[in-house]
C-alpha cells in the first residue's frame, strides 16, 4: 500500500516510516504541514498518517483542506494530546481514527489495516463467513458447522468486528471503543473476559480454534500466523 | 501616609466634587435670599417714605405750610428720627423747615448723597428721597437714610461668604478624613497583599464584619486564597506522590534490565527482559495518562463536551461489560436500572466514572460477593448506586479514598493505581454531583446523585 506520513518529530517519523516499510508498504514522509498538504493533495495515497501538531499548518488544517477538496483517503491522527475533546475535534475535522502517542506499533498497524479495509468491508455486507463459521448480521444468527450458536448482544458485536477484520489483528483498545464505546483503559480485563466467553461458545468442542490471541497486539480471527 | 496618596484617593476627589457642588448650591441659595431680602427692605423703605409724604401732604392741604413746618420741626426734634430727612421750601426756594438744603423743584424718587454733617458713620450711604410739588410752588421732600439697607445687604453677603467658606473647608477636611480612613484600610490590605505575593499564602485580608463593599471584596479574595492554597497544597502533594509512585516501577525496571544485561545468555532471555521492561513502561504511562485525565477534568474545561444523554443506557452498557468480569471472579453483578433517564453532562466521563466504581467493587470483593448496580430517579436528581457485600471501607478512611494514589493498607496487595476513585471524584465535581460512601452492612454502598435540570451552574465546591 502507498502511505503518507506527516510527522515533524524525526524520531517518531523514523519509527513509523521504517516500521511500515518493513511490512512492505511504500511510504512518503513530510516533516511539515505545507509539504504534507502538497503531497496529500497531489498524490493518490491509500492511507495518510498525520500528526496533529505540526509546524506551518497543523494536522486538523490539512485534513479539513483535503476533505474539502474531495479527497477521501482514510486519515489516522497521531497526537500527544490525550483528551476526549481532542479526539472529537480530530474526527470532526474529517479524520477516521485517532491514536495517542506514545503507542505500540502493533496498535498503529492494526488500526491502519482496519482503515484500509473500511470501504471494501462496509456495513453493506451482511453475511460473513470464516471457514465453517457463519454470521448473519440481519437475522443475528451465528452458526458453526451448521450448528447454531447463541451469543449475547456484545459477544455478537465482538465476533462481528473480528470477522469484518478477518485475517487482521484487532487490538484491545479497538474492541473497547467499538464494542462498548469505552474511550478509556479499564484496569480490569473486560476484553479478555469477553473473548474467553466468546471462545468457549465459538471454538470449544470444535476441531480448530478460530479466535487467535496475538501476543502484545490483540486478537484475530481467520489469521494464519 | 503621603499627602500625594491622599489627594489621589477616589474618596478625596469625590469630596472635592461634592464641595464644589455644595458651595455652588449655597451660593445660589444665598443669592436668592439676598435678592428677595433686599427687595423687601427697599419696598418697606419706599412705603415708609410714601406714607410720610402722604400724611404731610394731607396736613399741608388742611392746615397749610406752617403746620407742616411745625410737624417737621417736631419730628426732627425726636431723637429716634435721626435718620430721616425733610425739606419744605416755598416757591422762592426758601427753606421753611427741614434738615436739607433747598433745591430745584422736582418730583418723584431720587437718591442724593448724605450731607456730611449727618454722615455719622462716614460711609457716605446715599439717601433715598421722594419729592412732591405742593400747591402754590411749595416743594416737600421726605428722605430716609439707606444705611440699614446697605448694612443688611453687607451683613447678608458676609454671612453667606462665611457660610460658603465653611462649607468648602468642612467638605475638604471631612473628605480628607474619610479618604485617610479608607486609605489606611486599603494600605493595610495592600501591605498584606504584598506579603501574600511574597509567599505568605496563609495570610488573609482583614475584614471588619460590617459587610461593607471592602469587606465583601476582602471576603471574596480570602475565599479565592483558600482555594488557591488548597490547590497548591494538592499540587505539591501530587508532585510528591507522583515521584514516589514512579520510583518503584522505574527502579524495578532498572534492576531487571541490569540483571538481564549481566546474565541473559540467549536472545529469548533478552527478549523476555525487554518485554517486561515494556510492560513496566506501559504501567508508568497508564499512571501518567490517568493523572493527566484527572487534571484535565478538574480544570473544568471539559464542560464544553456536555450534552444530554441516556444515563440508563450508559449504565447498562458498563454493567454489561463488567458482569462477565465479575462472573469470572465468581461474583454476581445484578442491575436494577430504570430506563430512559437522561442527564446533562459528559457521556464518556460518566461512563468511565461508573466503570471505575464497579471495577472498584469487583476488585475489592472476595469471590461469592454480590454487587448491585441501580440507577433511578430520586427527588431532584438521578442516582447511580453501586452496592456490594464485600469488606467495605471503615468510616475514617472514606474521605481519603478519593485522594490520588491512596490505597487502604489492606488492599496494597491488590492491583490498581489508586487513581480510580480520584477520577470518580473529579467527574462528580465537574457535574456538580454528589458522591456518598455508606455502609451496606456488610459492604460498601456508593451513591452518586447527578442533579436534574439543564446546564449545571458553574460553582465551586460540590460536596464530596
Amino acid at each position: 500500500m502507498k502511505m503518507l506520513v506527516i510527522e515533524d518529530d524525526a524520531e517518531t517519523a523514523r519509527y513509523v516510516v521504517n516500521g511500515l516499510a518493513e511490512r512492505g508498504h511504500v511510504v512518503d514522509h513530510a516533516d511539515n504541514g505545507r509539504d504534507g498538504l502538497f503531497l496529500a493533495a497531489g498524490e493518490p495515497y491509500d492511507l495518510i498518517v498525520v500528526d496533529r501538531m505540526l509546524p506551518g499548518l497543523d494536522g486538523i488544517g490539512i485534513v479539513k483542506t483535503i476533505r474539502s477538496a474531495g479527497i477521501k483517503t482514510p486519515v489516522l491522527f497521531l497526537s500527544a494530546l490525550d483528551g476526549i475533546d481532542d479526539r472529537v475535534i480530530g474526527l470532526d475535522a474529517g479524520g477516521d481514527d485517532y491514536l495517542v502517542k506514545p503507542f505500540a506499533f502493533a496498535e498503529l498497524i492494526a488500526r491502519l489495516n482496519a482503515l484500509s479495509r473500511r470501504p471494501a468491508l462496509s456495513a453493506a455486507e451482511t453475511k460473513l463467513q470464516i471457514g465453517d463459521l457463519e454470521l448473519d448480521c440481519l437475522t443475528r444468527r451465528v452458526a458453526r458447522c451448521g450448528q447454531q450458536i447463541v451469543l449475547q448482544p456484545k459477544e455478537f458485536k465482538l465476533l462481528e468486528i473480528l470477522m469484518r477484520n478477518a485475517g487482521q489483528v484487532v487490538t484491545r483498545t479497538m474492541l473497547l471503543e467499538q464494542v462498548w464505546g469505552f474511550h478509556f483503559d479499564p484496569n480490569t480485563s473486560v476484553v479478555e473476559t469477553h473473548i474467553s466467553r466468546l471462545r468457549s461458545k465459538v471454538d470449544k468442542g470444535f476441531p480448530s480454534e478460530l479466535i487467535q490471541t496475538i501476543r502484545g497486539a490483540g486478537y484475530s480471527i481467520g489469521a494464519s500466523p | 501616609m503621603h499627602l500625594r496618596n491622599l489627594l489621589r484617593t477616589t474618596s478625596f476627589r469625590l469630596s472635592c466634587y461634592y464641595a464644589i457642588l455644595f458651595a455652588g448650591s449655597v451660593l445660589i441659595l444665598s443669592a436668592v435670599v439676598y435678592w428677595v431680602g433686599a427687595k423687601n427692605l427697599t419696598k418697606q423703605l419706599n412705603k415708609d417714605i410714601l406714607g410720610e409724604v402722604e400724611s404731610l401732604s394731607d396736613q399741608f392741604g388742611k392746615y397749610g405750610p406752617d403746620a407742616v413746618a411745625r410737624t417737621i420741626g417736631d419730628k426732627l426734634g425726636e431723637p429716634t428720627e435721626r435718620n430721616n430727612f425733610y425739606l419744605l421750601q416755598d416757591a422762592s426756594r426758601v427753606r421753611l423747615a427741614g434738615n436739607m438744603q433747598p433745591m430745584a423743584p422736582t418730583s418723584g424718587w431720587f437718591d442724593f448723597p448724605v450731607p456730611p454733617q449727618f454722615d455719622r458713620r462716614g460711609e457716605g450711604d446715599p439717601i433715598r428721597g421722594y419729592a412732591v410739588l405742593l400747591p402754590r410752588g411749595y416743594l416737600m421732600v421726605v428722605g430716609q437714610d439707606t444705611h440699614h439697607l446697605v448694612e443688611m445687604k453687607e451683613l447678608t453677603r458676609r454671612a453667606f461668604g462665611w457660610g460658603i467658606a465653611a462649607t468648602v473647608v468642612l467638605a475638604i477636611v471631612g473628605g480628607a478624613a474619610f479618604s485617610r480612613a479608607s486609605l489606611n484600610r486599603l494600605d493595610h490590605i495592600h501591605r498584606i497583599s504584598r506579603e501574600i505575593i511574597d509567599g505568605s499564602l496563609h495570610r488573609r485580608l482583614p475584614t471588619r464584619g460590617t459587610g461593607d463593599e471592602v469587606d465583601r471584596l476582602s471576603e471574596d479574595v480570602n475565599v479565592m486564597l483558600d482555594r488557591i492554597q488548597t490547590l497548591m497544597g494538592g499540587l505539591q502533594q501530587v508532585s510528591t506522590d507522583i515521584a514516589h509512585e514512579l520510583r518503584s516501577p522505574l527502579s524495578r525496571m532498572r534492576q531487571r534490565l541490569e540483571s538481564a544485561r549481566g546474565s541473559a545468555a540467549t536472545l529469548t532471555e533478552c527478549q523476555a527482559a525487554f518485554d517486561r521492561a515494556i510492560e513496566d513502561i506501559d504501567e508508568i504511562q497508564r499512571t501518567f495518562s490517568a493523572l493527566l485525565r484527572i487534571a484535565q477534568i478538574e480544570s473544568g474545561s471539559r464542560r464544553s463536551g456536555f450534552w444530554e444523554f441516556d444515563l440508563s443506557a450508559v449504565a447498562e452498557t458498563v454493567a454489561d461489560a463488567y458482569a462477565a468480569v465479575a462472573e469470572e471472579k465468581r461474583q454476581t453483578l445484578s442491575t436494577l436500572i430504570d430506563s430512559r433517564l437522561a442527564v446533562y453532562g459528559d457521556r464518556e466521563l460518566v461512563m468511565q466514572m461508573i466503570a471505575n466504581v464497579i471495577e472498584n467493587a469487583i476488585r475489592h470483593c472476595p469471590p461469592g460477593s454480590a454487587i448491585r448496580v441501580a440507577v433511578k430517579q430520586a427527588p431532584g436528581a438521578k442516582t447511580v448506586e453501586v452496592a456490594d457485600d464485600g469488606p467495605g471501607i471503615p468510616v475514617d478512611f472514606r474521605a481519603k479514598v478519593f485522594n490520588r494514589f491512596y490505597r487502604l493498607d489492606l488492599s496494597r496487595s491488590t492491583p490498581g493505581s489508586g487513581l480510580g476513585l480520584s477520577l470518580v471524584a473529579a467527574v462528580v465535581k465537574l457535574h456538580n454531583a454528589n458522591i456518598m460512601l455508606a455502609d451496606n452492612g456488610p459492604g460498601l454502598r456508593v451513591l452518586i446523585s447527578l442533579p436534574d435540570g439543564g446546564r449545571p451552574q458553574s460553582r465551586i465546591g460540590a460536596t464530596i
